[in-house]
């Protein structure tokens, strides 16, 4: 299992796996090391400029994760996206 | 009172001219398609859907809120804007099943995910709840402008209120949302340039960052500079209970769909997105903005505490930020601070004007009145819609006073007992249009009683807000769980479609092998 691939295809992206799981979890954990850690620093508490660090480094695995496994979904997606438009229009019309 | 000079004037009507200067340069675009008027024509890089993002959440009462809990719980009070950490999820989940979608509304997805009678009461009730909602915030927003120029001016509360949000009425009727997103872009920045001044200002004028430790530890208030401040379990102002109820609330609700009430701004914002991938992004990136900014201005709270720590009514400190600004920053820089404060209003009046009026377009006109409309017709009612709900936020606006606590209850009880069904909307095929359709009607009696009715009479006692929570959950439960295995289905044509297409996550095996049966998808697990 590699956490860092960047091969994915399409198909393979659409699935759930690990690097979902790593990014909901690692996601959250950033946004609260934002807060406290900008607080904290902002009043110049070296505690805060640590946990902004931590927060800037968990911020880089989550892109090398989870951004190639998001780009193959877009690429896929994109290319259906005018058909899907369309059908689109025809399901939610009162009419049907 | 503040007194104003040339500087200060010129800084204010230079912001509102360029304002209302590109709604008028994106005239051409914004006119030009439903799908433009209130999407951009889905075509935007995730940058300007997370500026708008921001912008959008930084509104006149948002300094005015923070203040108020920072001032009273300190750091810990950070906490209770913390609820933004919905997108941290969502990002990665339901943001790209919405955007996959490419319903322009969480009123169309309604009707996306759920078939028949149900799925269209859902889309019509859904659509009226959120014409209704973006109107009273327009008014609730446009009456906190009112209060800020009565304490600057003495102005009366009507002019704060009518003439900022007529002048943003300006370029959303001209341009959409293409006119919304681009002066959101400019607004952002200079909402956040004049944030991290101001409070900075502050923190200097309280003696500077060592000062208000010593402050602080001095006054017997060092608590209020940690972040985890518990009172106890369940006991105090800060409960470890309240705390993981939120973050329970704030983090898994990104699982669903409308499990918060900015959610709905945030669907048109990812339906706007150029790509998926950019969707979630912007998602991320504009409530990280938001974050960022609350921690900003909490330390500000904390110098003015410092400044003033006596005083008692909320008024007088949810004021706090506005007055740092007000008080030390020097002549010039006044009307400068004041173009951010407009800035900061109009972003948030001109994304609930058009998103109401979107409603009113897509949802109502276009799906039950008029479906053969042509676009230039649609983009006539968009603007007749945008207009309606100017008229009405001053009619809300003006009476908001007296309002306020039955609509915040309002906004309570729409988010407790249909968060969990938001989730399951989203993560579980068998939950049906009805079990969800259940969900809302009976919160509305559960809250009333639990809220309400039974502690007026001393049957229940009066519940804390995380209780009543958890209460109005269960209760739910007990009724949308039965009512989704006692009634059918949805058709499994409608879910295998909406499966293919959105690819949502959790508990879809029998429609993922239906679609691999029929050739729709890929079959087997990596």
């Amino acid at each position: 299992m590699n956490l860092f691939r960047k091969d994915w295809t399409p198909a393979e992206a659409d699935e759930w796996t690990i690097h979902d799981t790593l990014a909901v979890v690692i996601s959250p954990l950033i946004y609260v090391l934002i807060l406290i850690g900008a607080s904290l620093a902002a009043l110049l508490m070296p505690v805060g400029f640590i946990l902004l660090a931590i927060g800037a480094v968990l911020f880089f695995i989550m892109i090398k994760v989870i951004n190639p496994k998001l780009t193959a979904i877009s690429e896929g997606y994109e290319k259906k996206q005018k058909q899907y438009i369309e059908e689109l229009e025809k399901k939610v019309k009162w009419e049907d | 009172m503040a007194t104003f000079h040339f500087l200060d004037w010129f800084w204010l009507i230079a912001f509102i001219a360029l304002m209302i200067g590109s709604g008028v340069r994106f005239y051409r675009l914004g006119k030009r398609s439903e799908s433009d008027f209130f999407l951009a024509g889905r075509g935007l890089p995730w940058w300007l859907p997370a500026s708008s993002v921001y912008a959008t959440h930084t509104a006149t009462d948002t300094p005015m809120w923070v203040s108020g809990v920072v001032y009273k719980f300190g750091l810990s009070g950070l906490w209770y804007s913390f609820y933004a950490a919905w997108c941290s999820i969502s990002a990665f989940v339901s943001t790209k099943i919405f955007r996959r979608s490419l319903a322009y509304t969480q009123a169309e997805w309604q009707s996306i995910r759920f078939g028949g009678m149900s799925g269209e009461l859902l889309r019509g009730w859904v659509a009226g709840w959120q014409v209704f909602l973006n109107m009273f915030i327009l008014g609730w927003v446009g009456i906190a402008m009112g209060k800020v120029c009565n304490y600057l001016f003495d102005w009366p509360l009507w002019i704060g209120l009518i003439v900022f949000s007529a002048a943003c009425a300006v370029y959303v009727l001209a341009a959409g949302y293409w006119g919304v997103v681009m002066a959101d872009f400019q607004q952002g920045i200079i909402a956040f340039i004049v944030i991290v001044i101001v409070s900075f200002w502050g923190v200097h004028a309280a003696g500077g960052p060592p000062a208000i430790i010593d402050k602080l530890t001095a006054m017997g208030e060092a608590g209020k500079l940690n972040p985890l401040n518990f009172t106890g379990l369940f006991a105090g102002d800060f409960p470890v209970a309240w705390f993981v109820t939120m973050l329970i609330i704030g983090i898994l609700g990104g699982l669903g769909m409308g499990t918060a009430i900015d959610w709905f701004p945030e669907a048109q914002r990812i339906q706007s997105a150029r790509t998926v991938k950019d969707a979630s992004w912007s998602i991320w990136a504009g409530s990280a903005l938001v974050i960022l900014r609350n921690a900003i201005w909490a330390v500000a709270i904390l110098g003015f505490f410092v400044l003033y720590p006596d005083l008692t009514e909320v008024k007088d400190y949810e004021m706090a930020w506005f007055r740092l600004g007000f008080e030390n920053l020097p002549a010039g820089m006044l009307g400068f601070f004041f173009a951010a404060i407009v800035a900061i209003h109009i972003s948030t009046i001109s994304t609930h004007l058009n998103l109401g009026a979107v409603y009113i377009t897509r949802d109502l006109y276009h799906h039950y009145i008029n479906p053969e409309a042509t676009q230039e017709k649609l983009v006539r009612v968009g603007r007749i819609g945008t207009l309606l709900l100017l008229l009405g936020s001053f009619v809300f606006g003006s009476i908001m006073e007296n309002i306020t606590e039955w609509l915040i209850f309002a906004l309570w009880i729409m988010a407790a007992g249909v968060w969990l069904p938001g989730i399951l909307q989203v993560m579980w095929w068998r939950f049906n249009g009805w079990g969800y359709l259940s969900a809302w009607v009976f919160n509305l009696v559960f809250s009333w009683l639990v809220v309400w009715v039974l502690p007026a009479f001393g049957v229940l006692p009066h519940l804390r807000d995380y209780q009543q929570f958890w209460l109005l959950m269960l209760l739910g439960a007990v009724v949308f769980i039965p009512v989704t295995f006692l009634t059918k289905p949805e058709d499994m044509d409608r879910l295998v479609k909406f499966y293919v297409m959105s690819r949502p996550v959790g508990w879809w095996g029998p429609v993922k092998r239906e679609a691999i049966r029929r050739g729709l998808i890929e079959g087997g697990e990596r």
